[in-house]
């Protein structure tokens, strides 16, 4: 009798369609370099990986913008097409699959009963629960009811971005859908959070490859988060930090110490605050990223990065901080309250940041020769 | 002169590029040492060259470093990556790159010949399995 797809092993699929073992070593090598593990390890995973059977991955979008899954579809090692054909048996996502409406529903069905207690699941977006749940439903049930009942059966969750680890977006204050990240409605399943605004695409299919090779949660941080992405610092890592190190800094984004490339530290960059591998694995292939495009970072892998005041005031302002300390849930509680200060003291900060900008530009005039 | 042309450029001098600085010289210790590993122990290592917050100044210093010794091999699979040993015996540049030409991985191993390049066991008694029988296919053709 011949194999059905999902019950075939990852070699057994590769050798289908025509990837040879140096190939795939190649495969693992690349993702091994991407998830920062000891280069060695690449031909120690594809050796691993060839033995196992593709586990059935079931993808969730709730409140989300569908940019993880934007981010997601351009990963480059390893791509999302080796990904979902040889590595996993990607099950159900409402955008990347061909059936739709009933067929849909009936698939993630399926696949949840005849892989239950062994699917990952992977959700993308936060979970509004006001109204009733009526901000988000889909074939009739809210999304709360389908994460939950999609959580029953997962050996793990990997949340997808901001939104689904922290809330993101549509958790900033004022919170008008009572959105929640999933730590917030899930409680009894390990919860990889893979944080990010969006997330970079070789951190989603690198954590979903190294959970699928080994079998077990890699090491978190407090947030959850695994280690070998969100161990650093973006600051850690950047090549301006040489700047940071000489009091090299530019004033404003036009400047001479801009064009020179120094630290963006008093331009509001969060760097040293924000946890992710922008700085070393980069963006689109290894091109580039924010700070090498002359912007400081958002800091938007960071819990409650929209509710911390203004993108461009530095650090040392005492605004920026105060959200990003707390839990999801301890920064819920403060929704009420000390968050909308923090909007107020936000407002304030980003005032004070025009007013200074509007200085230095008044100043950049005053400068200049040619009399402005 | 049209606009564009008119905004000037200016050349990043090399000395303000940031990257490593001093650090090429640090890979080149940390080579010495893994090579000493591999002559007494016979240990291989590797060093994960995108890892590391390199320069393009400090990536040619350390390929002008290392120079490029007798073996260069191509291995065509899910894209064209390049090994070759360098000057130094026993230290491999690897540049893996994707079917699109993308670099995905580029590593320093200190080995005697990189992994990706031997042939395992299982392929190869299924490429004897596959020569055996077509030289049987072969035979009975020709018999026919």
């Amino acid at each position: 009798m011949a194999h059905r797809n999902e019950d075939l092993t990852v070699g057994e699929m590769l050798r289908r369609h025509g990837i040879s073992r140096r190939g795939f070593i190649k495969f693992c090598t690349a993702a091994a370099s991407a998830m920062a593990l000891p280069p060695l390890m690449g031909p120690a995973m594809a050796e691993q990986l060839r033995n196992v059977r593709r586990p059935s991955v079931v993808y969730l979008s709730f409140q989300e913008c569908t940019g993880c899954l934007e981010s997601l579809t351009r990963s480059f090692a390893p791509t999302i097409e080796s990904l979902i054909f040889d590595v996993i048996s990607l099950d159900y996502n409402d955008t990347l699959m061909a059936a739709s409406g009933e067929a849909a529903e009936a698939a993630r069905t399926q696949a949840m009963h005849d892989n239950f207690g062994k699917y990952v699941l992977v959700v993308d977006g936060s979970v509004p629960t006001g109204a009733g749940g009526g901000y988000c439903t889909a074939g009739g049930k809210s999304a709360e009811d389908i994460l939950r009942e999609a959580a029953k059966g997962a050996a793990a969750i990997v949340c997808v971005g901001t939104c689904a680890a922290f809330g993101g977006i549509p958790f900033a204050d004022p919170n008008p859908t009572q959105a929640w990240p999933v730590t917030g409605i899930v409680g009894d399943k390990p919860i990889i959070n893979v944080s990010g605004c969006p997330p970079i695409p070789e951190v989603i299919t690198g954590t979903l490859l190294q959970f699928v090779s080994t079998g077990k949660v890699p090491d978190l941080d407090e947030h959850r988060r695994p280690k070998v992405f969100f161990g650093n610092t973006i600051h850690d890592r950047c090549y301006r930090r040489p700047f940071f190190d000489e009091g090299k800094f530019a004033k404003s984004f036009d400047d001479e110490g801009a064009r020179n490339g120094w630290c963006l530290y008093e331009l509001g960059c969060k760097g040293p605050t924000t946890y992710n591998a922008c700085a070393t694995l980069k963006w689109n292939g290894g091109t580039s990223f924010p700070i090498e495009s002359g912007h400081g970072c958002l800091g938007c892998s960071e819990p409650g990065f929209w509710d911390k005041g203004s993108f461009y005031s530095a650090l040392s302002n005492p605004a920026w901080g105060k959200a990003g300390e707390a839990s999801p849930s301890e920064v819920l509680k403060l929704a009420g309250g000390a968050a909308v200060a923090g909007v107020a003291i936000g407002a304030a900060s980003a005032a004070v940041s025009r007013m200074r900008q509007h200085r230095q530009e008044e100043q950049a005039v005053d400068n200049d020769p040619k009399g402005g | 002169m049209s606009r564009l042309a008119e905004i000037p450029i200016r050349i990043e001098p090399q000395a303000k590029a940031g990257g490593l600085g001093g650090g090429v010289t640090a890979i080149l210790h940390e080579i010495v040492r893994l090579l000493e590993r591999l002559a007494t122990v016979d240990e291989r290592a590797a060093i994960d060259l995108r890892s590391l917050p390199m320069s393009p100044q400090d990536r040619t210093e350390l390929q002008r470093a290392l120079g490029e010794g007798e073996v260069l091999a191509t291995l065509n699979a899910e894209g064209i990556s390049k090994i070759h040993e360098t000057r130094v015996p026993g230290v491999w540049w690897v540049e893996h790159r994707d079917q699109a030409g993308e670099l995905i991985a580029e590593l320093i191993e200190v080995t005697r010949v990189p992994e990706i390049l031997a042939s395992a066991s299982d392929e190869i008694a299924a490429g004897a399995r596959a020569l055996r029988e077509q030289i049987t296919t072969g035979a009975a053709a020709r018999a026919r």
